[in-house]
């Protein structure tokens, strides 16, 4: 497996959702603007789309705005239903972010599921959702810096970049009085010493 | 943005009776990978928050970091009672992007529908023993992991490993079933009827599996949408939306088999859709293996993605080159982006995909259903008993590979 450290920008489109259309899947596109997203997401749930299917987002490094948000939505009936009573119907809605600071208004007050998504969405893109009852980490520990699903963050975080071979496997290193591994405190101390003779006399 | 406190076990609250405990991650029941807070007055429930991430592995971001077909290892680790399932809606998202739906050969559909309702059964084998055991039932594991293990034989013989196999390709199947393998389908068709019958013998009419499970952790259907369930659930819930007949895939539509719902919503409601789940999956299975005997190619002849038969490369200098190249550097994807989903064995699995148009995707957002099945715990675990809670956490069935990712 070729292992990259650098994260694959490499296509050079940009904005790879707005390619496609109509779409490749059984879903409608919709693309609103954050000052219209309540607005546009209360009517739609309003219109039978009950159900949110999944709040996720994407990294567009080099694109303004940045960020997308993308909700999936499905209509559902709220009550007891048999198969032929359904005519299910998927709708996805994107909404662009923008990178410097990322914000935009939570939906968990239309849906209750929105809540561990949206936590999920600020934990690894550092998207704050505004009005969210408790936005904190959810899969990263409490204290982890950085968002790690965002392009610009290394694959294996920051300060791994590279794994350099340990002080004492060079002997260079002798001379500055690193201890190779199983040898005595004494027979250290001897050879940092002769390697500080040698290097006084030379 | 507000910030409440999390409950944490330091907060006691000394007015009235609650208190904050700890449940988890070395409950039995929560094996080892969830960690609930819950304030309790006595025995009940008041609250209830969950601590997941312990099993996140970052699956998504190394997807990134791989070929469009070496993503396809990692994903399937993600709910590792049903890789197949997984895999199976990568690779169909995957076609969709590249456009070659319409290409992948008949006998590739059926094989793949054959799998993905096999590993339904397998994983709602391992659900059924493990969410017996936690009620005390202890017989019933090992009648479970019996037929499983007819499963997992079947599905090394195909990919070459039992949990893992990586059998499913962009493109069709990797390589045809061996010989022998449809003998091994009707034994285990043969007497899948009996092993069905000695679980619901072992536990259906069961008085004391029935006090433990019936009106516990009801979920009503309005309910279960507000919280994005999906699968079994939903269905024991009355709302018969199933991913195979509402947005059919592979040939769904060519085989008969039912929805089965209920309508109480409860915990014994959610185990009786999942056995009879079991005993349409078999059904369809049995409706497969009827057309598996005409022999057919498994994988699209498409230059693009699939590499040349291996007894070509030693004939042709342009086969050898091909397939080194697709070996190397992996094929390219067309830009754009797709939503695909499945009916895995605990909801809706859908992938949001987006290429850019390289050899490794830019972005693969799951759907976990396990998450959002779990999540509901929070909906319908408050004002139930402590001791209830085990029944709920293991009849809304979540895999932690899928909830941590």
């Amino acid at each position: 497996m070729p292992s990259t450290q650098q994260p694959p920008i490499a296509g050079a489109a940009i904005d790879p959702t707005s390619l496609r259309a109509p779409s490749l899947d059984d879903a409608r596109v919709e693309r609103v603007a954050p000052a219209h997203l309540r607005e546009r997401l209360e009517q739609l749930k309003n219109d039978g789309f009950s159900m949110l299917l999944d709040l996720g987002a994407a990294d567009y490094l080099q694109r303004v705005p940045r960020f997308d948000v993308i909700y999936h939505l499905l209509k559902m009936p709220m009550a007891p239903a048999p198969v032929t009573a359904l005519s299910p119907q998927r709708l996805r809605v994107l909404c662009g972010v923008d990178g410097t600071s990322p914000h935009l208004p939570t939906v968990t007050d239309l849906w209750k599921s929105a809540d561990w998504a949206e936590r999920e969405v600020f934990d690894l893109f550092g998207i704050v959702f505004d009005g969210h009852p408790e936005l904190r980490r959810i899969q990263m520990p409490r204290d982890w810096e950085g968002h790690p699903l965002r392009k610009d963050y290394p694959l294996r975080g920051p300060a791994r970049e590279r794994s350099p071979r340990p002080p004492f496997a060079l002997k260079s290193n002798v001379a500055a009085g690193t201890p190779p591994s199983g040898q005595t405190l004494e027979a250290l101390q001897e050879q940092v010493k002769r390697a500080a003779e040698g290097r006084s006399t030379s | 943005m507000t910030m409440t406190t999390p409950l944490t076990p330091e907060i006691v609250s000394h007015e009235g009776n609650s208190m904050v405990l700890s449940m988890g991650p070395q409950h039995p029941s929560t094996h080892g990978v969830l960690q609930l807070m819950l304030e309790i007055e006595g025995e009940t429930v008041a609250k209830i928050d969950a601590e997941i991430g312990y099993l996140h592995t970052g699956i998504e971001k190394s997807a990134e970091n791989l070929f469009w077909s070496q993503a396809q290892t990692v994903i399937e680790r993600m709910d590792y009672l049903a890789p197949e399932s997984n895999a199976l809606c990568y690779v169909l998202a995957c076609e969709k992007l590249l456009g070659i739906t319409g290409e992948i050969p008949e006998r590739a559909n059926q094989i793949r529908v054959l799998f993905g309702e096999l590993t339904r059964l397998a994983s709602h084998c391992v659900w059924l023993g493990t969410h017996a055991i936690d009620i005390g039932a202890i017989t019933v594991f090992f009648h479970c992991f019996d037929l499983r293990e007819n499963i997992l034989d079947l599905q090394e013989a195909a990919g070459g490993a039992r949990m893992h196999p990586n059998y499913m390709r962009i493109g069709g199947v990797n390589g045809d079933l061996p010989a022998g393998f449809l003998d091994k389908l009707d034994a285990l068709i043969e007497k899948f009827p009996k092993l069905m019958r000695d679980l619901r013998g072992l536990l259906q009419a069961n008085p004391i599996f029935q006090d433990r499970t019936i009106d516990v952790g009801i979920l009503p259907a309005e309910e279960a949408v507000r919280w994005s369930v999906t699968g079994p659930a939903l269905r024991a819930s009355g709302i018969a939306y199933d991913v195979r007949k509402a947005f059919p895939y592979c040939g769904y539509d060519q085989y008969t088999f039912d929805v089965p719902t209920r309508t109480e919503g409860d915990a014994y409601a959610r185990f009786l859709v999942r056995l009879d789940e079991m005993e349409e999956s078999m059904r369809i299975v049995a409706q497969v293996r009827k057309r598996l005997d005409v022999p057919g190619p498994v994988m699209t002849s498409n230059p693009k993605v699939a590499a040349p038969p291996k007894e070509t490369i030693a004939l042709s200098m342009e086969a050898l080159i091909h397939h080194f190249k697709i070996v190397s550097e992996g094929f390219r994807v067309p830009p754009g982006d797709v939503y695909h989903a499945v009916e895995s064995p605990r909801g809706e699995l859908g992938y949001y995909i987006v290429s850019d148009g390289g050899n490794r995707p830019y972005r693969v957002r799951t759907r976990p259903p396990s998450l959002y099945n779990l999540q509901a715990l929070r909906g319908i675990a408050p004002g139930n008993f402590i001791a209830d809670l085990v029944v709920m956490i293991g009849s809304l069935d979540p895999v932690f590979g899928e909830v941590d990712r």
